[in-house]
């Protein structure tokens, strides 16, 4: 239910998968078997205004900034699924 | 608001089991245990008491004790959410309760095995114990990312907060040394006898870099606390009653139970601020009348965040504040004077409560010279409580 109108009308939107870190966490323990170490922990901020959580991916940990633009990408799940992950905008462009 | 809860109600006992890491026996057991402490602590029995509160996560039921303690009638049960956060609210409840004359006398308790039951530490994927804590569909988004544990939800919210406001790892760790100082002398802490230096948080592993190192953590702990509220007028036949002076609840459009990740800005409380003007102003208290107070420091983190959103220094001026050595025994504010979460254990909470009676009873293993007035805080639940 939308919380502001109490509509339960929606639609699904393509977004453009741009944004930037709004928060990070390099995640080193405890460890489950189902991720790999450490976890990339990240809220992303995207263009159309909504915030996510995700996990960051083809970067150096040392090199997660806060404001780092980022754009999605989508990393293969059991049953055939796939979950929206971000990587640097910089590793798209060149 | 103009709360008429202020000083009609008083806690008159406190109880408690051992603090272990595998107590070895049902929470069950260790509810009603901790409860019959406290009930002949208040010299009273379970005859007196009709009012139960606990916590929506305590696995303990209330019919069970009922049975259990051989209570005759109870008039009056209450749960509060927010996990840990709502610790305090178990006094508002019982208070509430008690003002209104629904119930005269009324027990809260935690029982909780932390460490040798169900871990928050441990990272499982999926079903939690129960579905009243773990709270909301948020938790869905976490738990697919591997952000598993209390530690790793908040962590995002303490990284915020370190790039806000220029925060190091080293500033979270000398408000932990000052807990462990005060935990190395108080005999039931886990850390008894065991202070760190700078240099030992420092060298602690990360949990969640770069905000949280192990030493940052609280203690995963096996144990109950239990404690008796009735009124006032009642409580000042007993023989050291803590007056409930005010008392406060408050959830927010937007946050979650132990994270806040999509509020617009999470590197301040919002919730907690929201909690502190009921608490103060709307039961004419101010934050000078504070001589000790107990902030809920699950992670050394968020008890920053608590600082600044209680208003005892502004946003970004915790690191400045506890650097001046304000938390310790000769500081303006004296706080977790038990070791805190982090250093005496975690009995998801009530065990600060407990701490805060046992300074204003004068009982405190690093008891503060008469303290009269203290603030127990767990975000968007608190308390001031006060010797008559």
């Amino acid at each position: 239910m939308c919380p502001v109108c109490h509509s339960l009308e929606f639609e699904i939107m393509d977004l453009s998968g741009d944004g930037v870190v709004y928060s990070y966490a390099i995640l080193h323990h405890p460890q489950n078997p189902a991720f790999e170490y450490p976890v990339l922990a990240a809220l992303v901020d995207l263009d159309e205004g909504v915030r996510v959580l995700s996990n960051l991916v083809d970067i150096d940990p040392r090199d997660i900034n806060i404001g780092m633009p980022v754009t999605v990408d989508f990393r293969p799940t059991r049953h055939d699924g796939a979950v929206p992950v971000f990587k640097p905008k910089a590793a798209v462009d060149g | 608001m103009d709360s008429r809860l202020r000083d009609t109600t008083a806690i008159v006992g406190i109880g408690q089991t051992e603090f272990s890491k595998a107590a070895g026996r049902s929470e069950t057991q260790l509810a009603a245990e901790a409860i019959v402490a406290a009930l002949a602590d208040a010299g009273l029995t379970t005859a007196d008491v009709d009012g139960l509160v606990s916590y929506t996560i305590d696995p303990v039921e209330e019919t069970e004790l009922v049975r259990t303690l051989g209570i005759p009638e109870i008039h009056f049960s209450s749960r509060v959410p927010y996990g840990g956060g709502g610790s305090q609210g178990v006094l508002l409840h019982a208070a509430s309760a008690v003002a209104s004359g629904i119930a005269d006398v009324v027990v809260v308790y935690r029982a909780i095995k932390a460490r040798s039951g169900e871990r928050f530490g441990r990272a499982a994927v999926g079903g939690r114990g129960t579905s009243s804590h773990s709270g909301s569909t948020a938790m869905q988004w976490c738990t697919s990312y591997g952000v598993l544990t209390p530690a790793s939800w908040m962590s995002l919210n303490s990284v915020r907060y370190m790039h806000a406001y220029g925060v190091s790892s080293e500033d979270f760790g000398r408000a932990v040394v000052q807990f462990r100082e005060y935990a190395a002398n108080n005999p039931i802490a886990h850390f008894y006898k065991k202070p760190i230096t700078l240099e030992d948080h420092q060298a602690s592993r990360w949990i969640a870099e770069p905000a949280i190192r192990l030493f940052d953590c609280c203690q995963e702990t096996d144990g109950s606390v239990a404690l008796v509220i009735t009124s006032a007028d009642r409580a000042s036949a007993s023989d050291e009653p803590i007056l409930i002076g005010a008392a406060a609840q408050a959830g927010l459009f937007e946050e979650e139970i132990a994270s806040n990740h999509y509020a617009k800005d999470i590197a301040v409380m919002e919730g907690c601020a929201a909690m502190a003007d009921r608490l103060f102003e709307g039961h004419g208290f101010k934050r000078s009348d504070i001589d000790v107070a107990m902030i809920y420091d699950a992670f050394s983190p968020m008890f920053f965040l608590q600082l600044e959103a209680l208003g005892f220094c502004g946003p970004g001026e915790a690191k400045d504040f506890i650097a001046d050595g304000n938390l310790g025994p000769q500081g303006s504010l004296p706080c977790n004077t038990n070791g805190g979460l982090i250093g005496e254990g975690y009995i998801h909470g009530l065990n600060l409560t407990a701490e805060a009676i046992r300074q204003l009873r004068g009982r405190s293993s690093n008891q503060l010279v008469n303290p009269t007035t203290a603030l127990i805080c767990a975000s968007r639940t608190g308390l001031v409580l006060r010797r008559p």
